[in-house]
C-alpha cells in the first residue's frame, strides 16, 4: 500500500527510499523506456532504511538518516568490504589502456608514461573539472575507469554505491614501505580498505614577497585578516569554492571546527566575507594563487600549498629574482586547513591488477617525487623529509623541490594531529553552508 | 529585389556643376556637402570601420600569440611554432600536432562537427519548408519549440539532455552519440530560422509556375524550390559547423572518456588553469578549419549558381 | 455581408474546397494533405523527443526530490506526486535575496542591448546602404564573429584587459588615464562590453539582411515629400525594421539573461554577479540539484514571455503579408 504523499519523512526530503521505488515503477510503466527506467530505480546506489548493523561501515558519528557514517578525525570509519578484493598473484593484464580519471592536469604524464613503459600497456587520461561532474558520469556505469582521485569527503557515498573495489594490499606494499604511516589507518578509511593517499596540502595565503613582507604577515596576531586589508584593495582573491572560502573565514572568527552546522558560526563566517566585497573588492578564482599571483593579478590569496610549490612555472620572467616574490603563509602551530587526495580503484575497472600495480607505482618514492616535481603538491614519502624538501635538489627541475622561502608550504605528518580536515556534512549542514555561499555571492550578508 | 544607393551609376555630381538634388546650393561649398543627400555618411563609415577593428583586432592578435616563442600570453616574446608543432617547455606531451591527446581531439571536434552538420541542416531545412506551408497548431507549436530550444541557455539543454540520457533513455550511450544527439537538437533551430527568413521573401509563385507547367510537386521542391535555397542552406552548413566545433557546454556533460572530447573542451579545460600560447594554437586551429568549411561553402554556391550569378548584392540578399 | 449564395453555385465551391486541403486561400498548385506536414515531421519529432522531454526531466527533477545516498536529483515523473517544497524554498530566495542580483542582470542586459542595437543598426545600415563594391568584403568580416570561438574572443580581450595589457599601454601612453586600470576586477563596465562583444554578431546580420532588402521607393518617397535624411529615417526605415529589431533582440537578449560565462570570465567578483551565476552555482553543487532546476524554471518562464509576444508579432506580420 502506498503511502499518502503528504506523510513525509522531513529529513529525506519528503521520500523514502521505498516510495521513491513505488513511484518511480509507476512511472516507468506511463513513459517510454520502462526497462530502462525499472533498471535505474534498481541501481546500485540507495540503501536500505535498516539498522546500522547491516550498514557499509561502522563509525561513531552516524546522523540520524544518514545511509552511511560520516568520518571525522576524532571518529574514525572502518568500511565493510561490501565483496572480496581480486585474487592475490595474478598477473598484470596484457595489451590493456589503463583508463585513469583525474583532476585536470593534476599527474606528471611522464610518471605515468614511465609506467606503462615498464608494464607494456597504453594509458588514457581523462580529466573532471568538479566531483560532481565526476560522481554523476560514474553513476550511469557506462564508463569504466580503472583508477579514480577521489576526495576523501565522498568516500562515503562511493562505497555505500558500490562505486569503488576493495584493495588486495599484497599488490601494494610501497604505502607500507614508503608512505606515512598515518596511512595505513587514515581516519576516513582505516585499515586502508578502499583507497591509498595522493597528495597532501594545505590551505593557507599566497601573497607577493615584495609586497608584503614575509615578518609583515607573520607579525599579524590574526594574518588570516590580511585578506581584509583595504591596502591590496583590488588585488585580493580567494577561491571558488564554498568549503575553503567559508572555512577560511572560520578561521579568520577563530572557529576550528571546519564541519560545523552551528548556524552563528556559519552567519557570521557570511558576513565576514561579505565585509570583503566592499574593503577589499574581493574576487574568485580556481587559479588565482599560481597563475595570478605571479602574473600580478593578485597581490595576495587564499591558497593551497602545492599551488604556491608550483606558482615558480608561471611568472613571466623565468629568474631567481622574479621567483624570491613568491610567498606562502601557514600558522606557525599548524593549526589550519590540511587536506589530501586519495586514488581508488573503480568497482567497473577493467584491468585490476595493473590498477593495483599503478597504486603501487604511485606510492613508490621515486615516481612520487617525480610527481611532486610537477604539480607542486608533495606526497605523504617517509623518505622525504619535510626538512630536506627545501634543500634538495629535484632530478626533473634541477631545482629545490620546494623554494627555501616557501617552507610554510612543506606539509608535515604532524600536521594531521594538529590541522583540522575538511570533511563530508550531513545534507542539512550542506544546504546551509550552500546558502551562505549563495548569500556571500549574492553581496547579501 | 530592390536596389540600394550604391547600384546607381556613378556620377559625380560636383564635375557636372552646382545642380543641386535639394535645396538650391552647390555641393561643392560645406552647407551644400552637408545637405548632399547622396554623399556617403562619415560618421557611419567610421563607426562601421571602429566597429570591425573592434571585433576583430583582439582576435588577430590571440592567432599571434599562438606563435609566441615564449610562454606569456599578452607580451609578444619572439616568433616560434613550439606551441605547433614542437616540444614546448610548459607542455610536455608536445604541441598541438604531436600531442596524441591533442590530435584525438581535433579529430573528434571535425567528426562531431561534420555529422551535426549534415543531419542538423537536412532536417532543419525540411522543417522550415514544411513550416512555411503549412498553418496550424502543431506547426506553431513546434516551431515555438524549435526557437525556445534556441534562445534558452546552452547549459540547460546540456544537463537535461545528460540527465535524459541517464535517467530516461539509457540506451544512448554517453560519448559520441549522445553528443551528436544533443548538439543536433541544440542546432536544429539555426537552419529553420536562416531558411524561413529567406522562405518568406520566396512566396509561392515559382512553384505554382511550375506546377502549372506540368511539374509534380516534388519536381516543384527539387528543381524550383530548393536552387532558390541554396545560398540560405550554405550558410546555415557553414554556420552549424561554426557553432558545433566550439561548443563546449553540451559536448562536455556527454563526453564518456578523453578520447570523446574535442578541442573545445581541452580550450575550456585550458582557460581554467595555465593560460599558455597552447590554447590561442588550439583555438586558431578550429578558426581555420571553420574558415577552410566556410570557403568551401562559398566556392560550391559559386558553382551551383554558375549560370545564374549576378552581382555580389544579389549573393548577399540571398543569403539573409 | 455577401446575400446568400444561389443553389446552382454548390459544385463551384466543392472544387474551390478542394484546393484548398493544403491550408492555404486558393493557389495554383495543389498539393495533398499530407504533403508539407511529412517535412515537418522529422524535425518535429525530434524537437519533441530530444527537447520537449529533456525539459520534462528538469520540471520532474524541480519537484522531485533527492538521492538519500549521493545526494544527486531524482525527478518524479507523476505530476500528482511532486513536491512544492523546492519551489517555496527558491521563491523565496528569489523574491528576496536574490533581488538585487535580478535587478542588476536586468539592468545589464538592458544597457548591453541598448548598445548591441545602436552599434548593430548603424553598421547594418551603413553597410547595406552605402556598401558599394566593398559589400561582400564587409559581409566577410560582419560574418566572421560567427566562425570564430566564443571562448577565444573573450579569451583575447583578457589577455588585454590585464593590468599590463596592451590596452592599459595604449591608455597610459595616450594619457587618457594616468594609471593603469584594472579592467578585471569587479568593474560593471567590463561585464557589460563583454555582454556587448560576444552577443553583437548575431544582432548585425539579422538586420543587414532586413535593411539591405528595404524598398528604395518607399524612402524615395519620404524625401519627395519633403523630409530630410534623418526625418526619412526616423519616420520610413525605423518603424519598418520593426520585425527585424524583434528578431534580432530575440536571439540576442533573451540568451543573455542565462549568461553566465562572461561574467566568470571577465569580473570574478561578487559585485557583478547575474543570475546565470546563481543557476550555475546551483548547477554545480552536490544537493542542490531540485533548487537548480527551479531556477531553471523561473528563467524559462521569465523568458517565455517575451518569446511569445515575439512570435505573435510574427504571426501578425505573416497574416499580413
Amino acid at each position: 500500500m502506498a503511502r499518502h504523499p503528504k506523510e513525509r519523512r522531513p529529513d529525506l526530503g519528503g521520500m523514502t527510499r521505498r516510495e521513491v521505488l513505488k513511484r518511480s515503477v509507476a512511472a516507468s510503466l506511463a513513459l517510454p523506456g520502462a526497462a530502462a527506467l525499472l533498471e535505474a530505480c534498481a541501481r546500485p546506489g540507495a540503501t536500505s532504511e535498516g539498522s546500522h548493523a547491516n550498514g557499509p561501515g561502522a563509525g561513531k558519528y552516524w546522523p540520524a538518516g544518514s545511509p552511511y557514517p560520516l568520518a571525522r578525525q576524532d571518529s574514525p570509519v572502518t568500511w565493510k568490504l561490501w565483496r572480496q578484493p581480486i585474487k592475490s598473484g595474478l598477473a598484470p593484464e596484457k595489451g590493456a589502456t589503463l583508463q585513469i580519471y583525474n583532476w585536470d592536469s593534476y599527474i606528471f604524464p611522464r610518471v605515468v608514461k614511465e609506467f606503462c613503459a615498464a608494464y607494456n600497456c597504453k594509458y588514457q587520461i581523462t580529466t573532471f573539472n568538479n566531483i560532481d561532474e565526476a560522481l554523476a558520469k560514474m553513476r550511469t556505469g557506462q564508463l569504466q575507469f580503472d583508477i579514480f582521485f577521489p576526495t576523501p569527503d565522498i568516500l562515503g557515498k562511493l562505497i555505500t554505491g558500490k562505486l569503488l573495489q576493495p584493495l588486495n594490499h599484497s599488490y601494494v606494499p610501497h604505502l607500507v614501505s614508503d608512505a606515512w604511516e598515518t596511512y595505513q589507518n587514515p581516519f576516513y578509511d582505516q585499515g586502508w580498505h578502499y583507497t591509498v593517499p595522493y597528495a597532501v596540502y594545505t590551505t593557507g595565503i599566497g601573497y607577493r614577497r615584495d609586497l608584503i613582507s614575509d615578518a609583515q604577515i607573520r607579525g599579524m596576531s590574526n594574518p588570516y585578516d590580511i585578506l581584509w586589508d583595504t591596502t591590496y584593495k583590488g588585488k585580493v582573491g580567494i577561491y571558488d569554492d564554498y568549503r575553503e572560502a567559508i572555512s577560511m573565514a572560520l578561521l579568520k572568527n577563530g572557529i576550528s571546527d571546519l564541519n560545523t552546522g552551528n548556524k552563528n558560526y556559519i552567519n557570521q563566517a557570511q558576513q565576514a566575507l561579505v565585509s570583503m566585497i566592499s574593503a577589499v573588492n574581493v574576487r574568485t578564482s580556481i587559479n588565482g594563487a599560481y597563475i595570478g599571483i605571479p602574473k600580478g593579478t593578485y597581490d595576495v590569496h587564499q591558497a593551497w600549498s602545492g599551488d604556491m610549490v608550483a606558482s615558480w612555472f608561471y611568472t613571466p620572467k623565468q629568474d631567481m629574482k622574479t621567483w624570491q616574490t613568491l610567498g606562502y603563509w601557514f600558522p606557525s602551530d599548524r593549526k589550519g586547513a590540511v587536506f589530501n587526495d586519495t586514488i581508488t580503484i573503480p568497482a567497473s575497472a577493467q584491468h585490476p591488477v595493473l590498477a593495483h600495480r599503478f597504486l603501487d607505482w604511485m606510492m613508490t618514492f621515486k615516481n612520487a617525487m617525480l610527481n611532486f616535481s610537477w604539480n607542486g603538491y608533495q606526497p605523504p614519502q617517509r623518505k622525504a623529509d619535510p626538512t630536506e624538501l627545501t634543500t634538495t635538489k629535484s632530478s626533473y627541475t634541477g631545482e629545490p623541490y620546494v623554494w627555501p622561502w616557501l617552507a610554510d608550504a612543506v606539509v608535515h605528518e604532524s600536521d594531521f594531529h594538529t590541522g583540522y580536515f575538511e570533511e563530508e556534512l550531513t545534507p542539512q549542514v550542506d544546504a546551509l553552508w550552500h546558502n551562505a555561499w549563495q548569500a556571500f555571492n549574492s553581496g547579501v550578508s | 529585389m530592390s536596389k540600394t544607393v550604391s547600384e546607381r551609376p556613378r556620377v559625380d555630381r560636383r564635375s557636372e556643376g552646382p545642380v543641386p538634388p535639394a535645396g538650391s546650393r552647390s555641393t561643392r561649398t560645406p552647407l551644400g556637402w552637408w545637405r548632399n543627400p547622396w554623399r556617403r555618411p562619415r560618421i557611419l563609415a567610421t563607426l562601421t570601420w571602429a566597429y570591425l577593428a573592434w571585433s576583430l583586432l583582439p582576435v588577430l592578435i590571440a592567432v599571434g600569440i599562438s606563435f609566441n616563442s615564449g610562454r606569456s600570453n599578452s607580451v609578444w616574446q619572439g616568433f616560434s611554432t613550439q606551441w605547433w608543432w614542437g616540444h614546448p617547455s610548459a607542455d610536455p606531451s608536445g604541441a598541438l600536432f604531436v600531442s596524441p591527446e591533442l590530435r584525438a581531439a581535433m579529430i573528434q571536434s571535425l567528426r562531431l562537427s561534420f555529422l551535426t552538420m549534415f543531419i542538423a541542416v537536412p532536417l532543419g531545412v525540411a522543417f522550415a519548408i514544411g513550416i512555411s506551408r503549412w498553418r496550424g497548431p502543431v506547426p506553431a507549436g513546434a516551431n515555438f519549440l524549435m526557437l525556445f530550444s534556441f534562445v534558452i541557455p546552452e547549459i540547460i539543454v546540456g544537463i537535461s539532455m545528460f540527465l535524459f540520457f541517464t535517467y530516461l533513455l539509457k540506451f544512448v550511450h554517453l560519448g559520441t552519440g549522445g553528443q551528436l544527439l544533443a548538439l543536433v537538437t541544440y542546432q536544429i533551430s539555426y537552419p529553420v530560422i536562416i531558411v524561413r527568413a529567406r522562405m518568406l521573401s520566396i512566396g509561392k509563385e515559382y512553384e505554382e509556375a511550375a506546377t502549372d507547367l506540368g511539374a509534380s510537386p516534388t519536381q516543384a521542391i527539387r528543381r524550383v524550390l530548393l536552387p532558390l535555397l541554396y545560398p540560405a542552406i550554405l550558410v546555415s552548413f557553414a554556420l552549424v559547423f561554426a557553432d558545433t566545433i566550439d561548443d563546449f557546454i553540451t559536448v562536455r556533460y556527454l563526453s564518456a572518456g578523453a578520447n570523446t572530447e574535442p578541442l573545445s573542451v581541452k580550450i575550456y579545460n585550458f582557460s581554467r588553469g595555465a593560460l599558455t600560447p597552447a590554447i590561442n594554437a588550439a583555438a586558431t586551429f578550429l578558426l581555420f578549419s571553420t574558415l577552410v568549411v566556410a570557403v568551401i561553402g562559398v566556392l560550391l554556391y559559386r558553382r551551383i549558381t554558375r549560370g545564374q550569378r549576378g552581382q555580389t548584392q544579389e549573393m548577399t540578399e540571398h543569403l539573409t | 455581408m455577401s446575400a446568400k449564395e444561389p443553389a446552382s453555385r454548390p459544385r463551384l465551391r466543392l472544387r474551390l474546397r478542394r484546393r484548398r486541403r493544403s491550408g492555404e486561400e486558393a493557389t495554383g498548385a495543389w498539393y495533398p494533405r499530407w504533403y508539407w506536414p511529412t517535412f515537418a515531421f522529422p524535425g518535429t519529432l525530434w524537437v519533441l523527443v530530444l527537447f520537449l522531454l529533456p525539459f520534462y526531466v528538469v520540471v520532474s527533477i524541480a519537484f522531485g526530490t533527492v538521492d538519500p545516498v549521493f545526494q544527486s536529483p531524482l525527478p518524479v515523473y507523476e505530476p500528482w506526486f511532486w513536491t512544492t517544497k523546492y519551489l517555496l524554498e527558491e521563491w523565496d530566495l528569489v523574491t528576496g535575496q536574490f533581488r538585487s542580483v535580478e535587478v542588476r542582470t536586468l539592468v545589464y542586459v538592458l544597457v548591453a542591448t541598448a548598445i548591441c542595437l545602436v552599434i548593430a543598426y548603424t553598421v547594418a545600415y551603413y553597410v547595406a546602404r552605402f556598401g558599394g563594391k566593398r559589400k561582400g568584403l564587409f559581409l566577410t568580416l560582419l560574418i566572421a564573429p560567427f566562425f570564430i570561438s566564443y571562448l577565444m574572443r573573450m579569451l583575447s580581450w583578457v589577455e588585454l584587459l590585464q593590468p599590463n595589457g596592451y590596452v592599459n599601454s595604449v591608455l597610459t601612453f595616450l594619457h587618457i588615464t594616468p594609471h593603469p586600470i584594472n579592467w578585471l576586477a569587479g568593474v560593471p563596465f567590463t561585464v557589460v562590453v563583454g555582454l556587448v562583444y560576444g552577443y553583437i554578431p548575431y544582432m548585425i546580420l539579422p538586420l543587414y539582411g532586413f535593411l539591405d532588402r528595404i524598398d528604395q521607393s518607399q524612402l524615395e518617397a519620404g524625401r519627395d515629400l519633403g523630409a530630410n535624411p534623418f526625418w526619412t529615417f526616423v519616420r520610413v526605415t525605423l518603424p519598418l525594421s520593426k520585425p527585424a529589431i524583434l528578431a534580432s533582440l530575440v536571439i540576442v537578449t533573451l540568451p543573455m539573461f542565462g549568461d553566465y560565462y562572461t561574467n566568470n570570465l571577465l569580473s570574478g567578483s561578487p559585485k557583478t554577479t547575474m543570475f546565470g551565476n546563481l543557476l550555475d552555482n546551483s548547477m554545480e553543487a552536490t544537493g542542490q540539484g531540485p533548487e537548480a532546476a527551479i531556477l531553471v524554471l523561473f528563467l524559462a518562464v521569465f523568458l517565455l514571455i517575451p518569446m511569445l509576444y515575439y512570435m505573435r508579432e510574427t504571426a501578425k506580420a505573416q497574416r499580413q503579408q
